[in-house]
């Protein structure tokens, strides 16, 4: 499945971002092949989340490339990102609170709607993979619980029917049961449609097992990368992120 | 039986709880009236300062306190706590729901008829045209601060621009109500987002403060631009509006000469109605389009998270800008109407009472509802006129009242909000599924 194509869906090269003097990326590569879930770990503050919002132009990157499907998107403004089919669900989720959940998903379509049709197709899938958004239209957002507010948060991002899904820590806050409906829900997504995945985790051990590569950051570095398996078998990876650094 | 006096208690608040509670209400009381109502001062006959003290009405002042929130606390105890499908049954609810969806269309076709039946009565006829006003204002200021959640405390200065657009437009150039009118709208516009970008960045309480300086920046710039605007003096001398070139007047050119009718001053004051009627339907028809497009949705997005707008492409740049500008032009308009109608303007009209009062009745009305901001601008403007009994206490009732409405209805009246995307068919949300989560 993830036999690597000739050029990689998203490619970042010695990408380097900064808030103020704190330099969060310190020269990042990465590469997201068509059709693959990749997962980024790492420790709080490692850099996961700002590459993530880098890749959607806020911060700006300093230094390095981003390229989507063979454009350089690193200066393009955000909201011209999105429209280029790349979807995020941010970190904390962010949905809309005092909008109905059929506003939230008709939210993630406006932007790049083209047509009755394409929202009602999108709407449908969104449906088969959350039947309980579907019972819940017309509650508020801020009603839900928050997995159902997660799978709305994902729900929204796929209303645009991206070619690259980027879900910033998807299990945050969760119940390990709703949790693992989340990532049960991510890789239905990727085995059916084949969505390219950038899922971005503290859960390293759910992430990586269902991720096709993993990369591990430290401190706006890439210091390690390989495929999921192989990630999950290193005893330093299993020391730091798995058995939360006991020694026994 | 021995574990439920624990439970008792905390259900029912015990006599020496209330009356605790109550003491201490009366000292609270006791220390504000003292000075307040206890020692009456005067300037003497001599400019000397003169005081006596007034100790029995402040002992009064002091017990009805005491006793008020004795009351209060029985009565609370006695309603038990807040409940709505205890207290009201569901078949009145039902009742109240189909009363509520009556409310709109009784009172649009009364407002119709309001000319047709208080014709003879040049008070309400005046009063109605400054309601409808301050509702075109309300619904205006909607736009901003209900649906996009940009809090504008300086919204008098658009009214401002449409107003002077129109005075400075019509008694320089000789321009007629109707061409100017559009043209205030632009103008106010093309202010609000000259107000647009440089608040773009801010949020909250500086958004406010930024936009508290424009409001007053526009007012002193009228002031003190004697040559333009003939500062303090105002523009006088502003003409009425023509019906299709055909003036109000009783000349022989005049509507009342054409029609072969006699001529009646109330014939311009209720021509005068049926504009701002029809400018305020405008507002309110065009809001509620913009609501339901991809643009009124992106504002109401925005009030709830920016970040996320972005996340979605939304470009929050435009959105804002447009919400400013849309919002400015309704005000313009308003202002626009205010010139003609009033036929004199000064910068005395747009002082920042102005805002505060349009952004009261917003917020009183419940942000984002157009029929909550058109009930609070009648109860605002119209609740303030039938108090003029009251003389001085005019302001306490009113601030009473705003105060125990913030109370019981802390979202305005009005405080839920209309779905704008419907998949199959309407649901009725129930009221228990549509309040705030805090999960």
């Amino acid at each position: 499945m993830s036999a690597s194509p000739a050029t990689p869906l998203l490619a970042i090269r010695s990408l380097r971002a900064a808030y103020g003097k704190i330099e969060a990326l310190k020269g990042v590569d990465i590469d997201i092949n068509a059709g693959e879930i990749v997962a980024l770990i790492g420790a709080n503050g490692a850099g996961k989340s700002t590459l993530m919002m880098t890749i959607f132009g806020r911060p700006r990157a300093r230094s390095g490339h981003i390229e989507f499907d063979g454009q350089d998107i690193t200066g393009v403004p955000t909201h011209d990102i999105a429209r280029l089919r790349i979807a995020q669900s941010p970190e904390g989720r962010r949905i809309f609170p005092r909008m109905s959940v059929a506003e939230n998903l008709q939210m993630g379509a406006d932007a790049t709607d083209s047509g009755e049709s394409d929202r009602a197709n999108s709407l449908e899938r969104v449906f088969a993979l959350f039947p309980r958004l579907k019972e819940r239209m017309t509650q508020r957002g801020g009603t839900l619980s928050g997995g159902e507010q997660q799978m709305l948060a994902i729900g929204r991002a796929l209303m645009s029917r991206p070619r690259l899904l980027m879900l910033d820590e998807p299990s945050l806050g969760l119940a390990p049961l709703i949790a693992r409906q989340i990532f049960d829900a991510i890789r239905t997504l990727n085995r059916q449609d084949g969505l390219t995945v950038l899922i971005v985790e503290q859960n390293a051990n759910h992430a990586l097992k269902l991720a096709h590569r993993g990369y591990v950051m430290v401190n706006g570095l890439i210091t390690l990368s390989g495929t999921g398996n192989e990630l999950l078998q290193r005893p330093e990876i299993r020391a730091a992120y798995l058995e939360g650094g006991r020694r026994e | 039986m021995s574990a439920n006096p624990a439970a008792q208690t905390s259900r029912a608040p015990s006599a020496a709880f209330i009356l605790k509670k109550s003491l201490i209400s009366a000292l609270v009381a006791l220390v504000l009236f003292s000075l307040m109502i206890g020692v009456r001062t005067e300037a003497g006959p001599d400019g000397q300062l003169t005081y006596w003290t007034r100790f029995g009405d402040l002992a009064v002042m002091v017990a009805a306190v005491f006793g008020g929130s004795i009351l209060i606390e029985l009565f609370r105890q006695w309603w038990g706590p807040v409940d709505t499908a205890r207290v009201v049954p569901a078949p009145v609810q039902n009742a109240l729901a189909f009363g509520g969806r009556l409310v709109a269309p009784v009172l649009l076709v009364f407002t119709f008829l309001v000319p047709v039946l208080f014709y003879n009565e040049r008070y309400i006829l005046d009063l109605a045209i400054l309601v409808l006003t301050y509702v075109m204002l309300g619904w205006g200021l909607n736009v901003v601060v209900g649906l996009a959640g940009l809090l504008d405390l300086g919204y008098v200065a658009f009214y401002a621009v449409g107003a002077y657009s129109y005075a400075l437009l019509a008694t320089n150039f000789g321009l007629s109500f109707w061409i100017c009118l559009p043209l205030a709208g632009i103008l106010a516009a093309f202010w609000g987002v000259l107000l647009g970008f440089p608040v773009l960045r801010l949020r909250g309480d500086y958004l406010a403060i930024v936009t508290l300086a424009f409001g007053e920046i526009i007012r002193l710039v009228l002031i003190n631009w004697q040559s333009l605007t003939g500062g303090p003096n105002g523009v006088t001398g502003i003409p009425r509006p023509t019906l299709f070139g055909i003036p109000l007047t009783p000349a022989d050119d005049g509507l009342a000469a054409m029609l072969g009718i006699e001529f009646s001053p109330t014939h311009r004051i209720v021509f005068l109605f049926y504009i701002i009627l029809a400018l305020a339907l405008l507002t309110n028809w065009v809001t509620i389009r913009l609501r339901r497009l991809p643009i009124g949705r992106a504002w109401e997005a925005l009030r709830e998270d920016e970040v996320a707008c972005r996340a979605l492409g939304i470009n929050t740049t435009t959105t804002k800008l447009t919400a400013f500008a849309t919002g400015a032009m309704f005000g313009g308009l308003a202002g626009a109407f205010f010139a003609t109608r009033q036929g004199f303007i000064s910068p005395e009209s747009f002082t920042f009472h102005e805002s505060a009062l349009v952004l009261a009745i917003v917020v009183l009305g419940g942000m984002g509802s157009q029929l909550g901001v058109a009930l609070a601008a009648l109860a605002m403007i119209g609740g303030f006129e039938l108090f003029r009994g009251l003389d001085q206490y005019r302001m306490l009732v009113f601030g009473m009242a705003m105060v125990l409405l913030m109370i019981w209805r802390p979202r305005g009246l009005i405080g839920h909000r209309a779905p704008t995307v419907f998949l199959q068919r309407k649901e009725a949300i129930s009221s228990d599924l549509v309040k705030e989560g805090h999960g």
